[in-house]
């Protein structure tokens, strides 16, 4: 299980990642997120929307009113910003050279 | 079914947001926590079991509400601000002071109350009656406008904080730079003028304001007993 901390640090990559797949509305965000994770990142409702509201505040996802054709309910999709696009690739590169340095630093300290 | 909308807009009652923007919040989680709630109906839990479980999405609305008011704020600030307080405020102190010299034009000359001395105190009575009206229009506004108790009241009595601040400001200034106007005011007319202009009107826009402000603290008190 991953501790609060890096979750918290994550959060925004996670959001962003999985907004370039497509516009989704925030319960379909933390579900997909759970899903993919395999449950390592869960969002509640308390954790997702504040930080939701803050990147778009931000600028990187912007929030519109759609009507779903299906169950004919009213939801607020997110979709990335270009700004958002822009922020993803150096904030995925940080990651994988934080997570590439951890790898070494274990198998150094198992070697 | 629970009414998921309405246990959110009782939860997020404090929430100091325009009401337009507050209404998209509560309609958001709202439609969230239907979700999550119908998901674990899907799964085979009952119907209490599965509001239990959605209701556990948030274990503090306050820290809720704060996170919310901080992520939005920046945005809304300003327009609250406008909105809520200054517009209201402005409006209260053009309307109330304009009305005055109108007032004396059509020959309604305040009445002189004076003791031995040259001090005396202006009241005009019939604008003095005219504001608690005025006081209650600009708190009706600030209410309207999703004002807080405290923004209410402010812009029931603004005209009163801005000849306050006239007073206890302009006043001690223009003493210091220039010295004659020392000479001629004394204290007890000092405290005539406060009476007059400061005390009397603030007296009688509070009389307007203040059961808008209790009319709101009601308002709040019954939809949190609603939603307890």
């Amino acid at each position: 299980m991953i501790g609060a901390g890096i979750k918290r640090g994550t959060a925004e990559l996670a959001v962003l990642s999985i907004l370039e797949e497509g516009p989704l509305h925030g319960y379909e965000m933390a579900r997909r997120i759970e899903e993919q994770t395999k449950g390592a990142l869960r969002f509640t409702l308390a954790a997702l929307y504040p930080m939701l509201y803050r990147m778009e505040q931000r600028g990187w996802i912007r929030g519109t009113w759609e009507t779903s054709n299906s169950s004919g309910r009213r939801r607020r999709c997110y979709r990335l910003t270009p700004a958002g696009k822009k922020k993803l690739s150096p904030l995925r590169k940080e990651w994988a050279e934080l997570f590439g340095a951890l790898k070494r630093l274990t198998k150094v300290a198992h070697a | 079914m629970r009414d998921w909308r309405k246990f959110v807009q009782v939860q997020l009652a404090g929430l100091p947001l325009s009401p337009g923007t507050k209404a998209d919040v509560v309609d958001e989680l709202a439609g969230h926590l239907e979700e999550v709630y119908e998901g674990l109906r899907r799964q085979g839990m009952t119907e209490e079991l599965a509001a239990q479980r959605t209701v556990r999405q948030v274990t503090d609305w306050n820290a809720l509400q704060r996170h919310i008011r901080n992520a939005k704020e920046r945005e809304e600030l300003m327009q609250n601000r406008v909105r809520q307080l200054w517009f209201p405020g402005f409006l209260t102190l053009t309307l109330s002071t304009g009305l005055l010299p109108m007032l004396l034009k059509l020959g309604l000359e305040p009445r002189i109350v004076s003791w031995n001395g040259p001090d005396t105190i202006l009241f005009c009575v019939p604008w003095l009656l005219t504001l608690p009206l005025f006081g209650a229009a600009g708190a009706y506004i600030s209410l309207r406008a999703g004002g807080s108790a405290r923004a209410i009241l402010f812009s029931g009595i603004f005209p009163m904080l801005s000849l306050a601040a006239c007073f206890f400001v302009i006043l001690p200034l223009s003493i210091v730079l220039d010295r004659s106007i020392a000479f001629h005011l004394t204290l007890a007319g000092f405290l005539g003028l406060l009476l007059s202009w400061v005390v009397a009107p603030g007296a009688a826009l509070l009389i307007g304001a203040l059961p808008i402000q209790i009319l709101h603290a009601h308002k709040m008190h019954s939809q949190r007993v609603a939603g307890a």
